[in-house]
């Protein structure tokens, strides 16, 4: 246990086997993909048709709502070329589905259906509607493993969207619940403050959706305050991703929106 | 009934265990949902503890270790501990009622359970008391179909 603790000697091993427990949790995912399906197949006509028309009007919403962020993008680009600073980087994304989750409830990672034929690369920032989900830290031919950002062992740059102020989220291995680190008492947080990735760090992008401030504890005498996030993406329940491809601007080499 | 001829169903089980290990829970389910591998090793060693000794629960540990990718030798202290516990009670165990085997599964979850988070304060891990409970409860109910399979063999074996 000291061995496996303090060293990295068993990792390969592990990762390799973990490899052949892909079959497994297919497997074991099986019975919701039929969920799905019999659910798909057995929707009634009119019920489609209102999805249909509710669908539609929300696209409508959202393409509103993206001619509004296509001009601050175009607006944000010619105020950063006027300071001169430096690239923007764009992102692009690649829908991914998750097959596979830990089955040690302490371990919070996910297995994806996209692997290294797709793209995918280590680091790989993962979203899903809501927020940040977490990065790939494993990479294999169809598939990949995502350590999400309620893990134990991760922590993620943020800035509180309200006035910038930075500061760290790590993970607690509790889905509902992270906890954001180094905050003097003196700075200026409040509970609902929302959190988005800050970019530091250069792992996930900048702007992100994280978490919001659920509750602060000041303990006397402490250096700094405890601080519980609730994060925005639905970790525990979410089945379909995004892998955000973050490309230089200009960079055209590869297209991956499909 | 040698162990050649119970060998297919502890393999036949343990893929099933196995399975229903990464079943994708959500919500408080996740911190409830047994230890299927630890049910099935329990359930061998209580009615064959000739044939599935204290080595059958060091080899289902380190298995467990590497299918939960926790630290090497977490759940072989675990598991061994209670195939101790096992050895010393099954001369007594097959001779109770179901609902007296029922009452020492939640009892040995629980157990395991307060092992496992004395492991875990020790490896600064975070610690889940709050869900002992309702995760050994759910256990010893997930404990009664298993103990009627493998009872079947021991009932053949006799």
């Amino acid at each position: 246990m000291t061995l496996d603790t303090y060293t990295s000697l068993f990792e390969s091993t592990k990762s390799d086997i973990s490899k052949v427990t892909i079959p497994l949790q297919l497997l074991a995912d099986f019975p919701y993909r039929v969920k799905e399906w019999v659910g798909m197949s057995t929707t009634a006509r009119t019920k489609l048709e209102q999805k249909n028309v509710s669908l539609e009007k929300e696209r409508l919403i959202l393409l509103g709502q993206l001619q509004r962020s296509a001009e601050l993008a175009a607006e944000n680009l010619r105020l950063r070329q006027l300071l001169n600073a430096t690239e923007l980087l764009m992102q692009s994304v690649l829908v991914t589905e998750v097959i596979g989750v830990s089955p040690n409830p302490v371990n919070h990672n996910v297995t994806v259906d996209r692997g290294s034929e797709d793209g995918v690369y280590i680091g790989q920032p993962v979203l899903d509607a809501d927020g940040l989900m977490g990065q790939v830290v494993e990479v294999y031919e169809n598939y990949s493993k995502v350590l999400l950002i309620t893990d134990l062992n991760h922590a993620l740059p943020v800035q509180v969207l309200r006035n910038g102020l930075r500061s760290i989220v790590e993970g607690t291995s509790d889905y509902n619940e992270m906890s954001l680190r180094y905050v003097s008492p003196t700075v200026d947080i409040e509970e609902g403050d929302k959190l988005v990735s800050s970019g530091l760090g250069g792992r996930f992008p900048m702007g992100y959706p994280v978490g919001s401030v659920a509750s602060i504890n000041q303990r006397p005498g402490e250096k700094f305050m405890e601080i519980k996030v609730t994060p925005s993406a639905k970790l525990d329940r979410s089945r379909h991703l995004l892998l955000v491809f973050t490309l230089k601007d200009g960079d055209v080499t590869r297209d991956i929106n499909e | 009934m040698n162990r050649n001829t119970t060998f297919q169903p502890v393999l036949i089980m343990l893929f099933l265990a196995l399975i229903l290990q990464f079943i994708p829970l959500s919500g408080d389910w996740v911190f409830w949902k047994p230890n299927f591998l630890l049910l099935m090793m329990i359930a061998w060693m209580l009615y064959f503890p000739d044939q599935y000794g204290i080595e059958f629960a060091v080899i289902m540990g380190i298995f467990a270790d590497f299918i939960f990718l926790s630290t090497l030798g977490y759940h072989i202290l675990i598991f061994s501990i209670c195939g101790l516990i096992l050895i010393f009670f099954h001369r007594i165990v097959v001779y109770l009622q179901l609902v007296h085997r029922v009452t020492l599964v939640f009892l040995m979850i629980l157990l395991v359970e307060f092992m496992r988070a004395t492991i875990d304060s020790a490896l600064d891990k975070p610690l889940f008391i709050e869900d002992i409970l309702a995760l050994a409860v759910i256990s010893a109910i997930c404990w009664i179909p298993l103990d009627k399979v493998v009872r079947h063999f021991y009932s053949l074996h006799k």
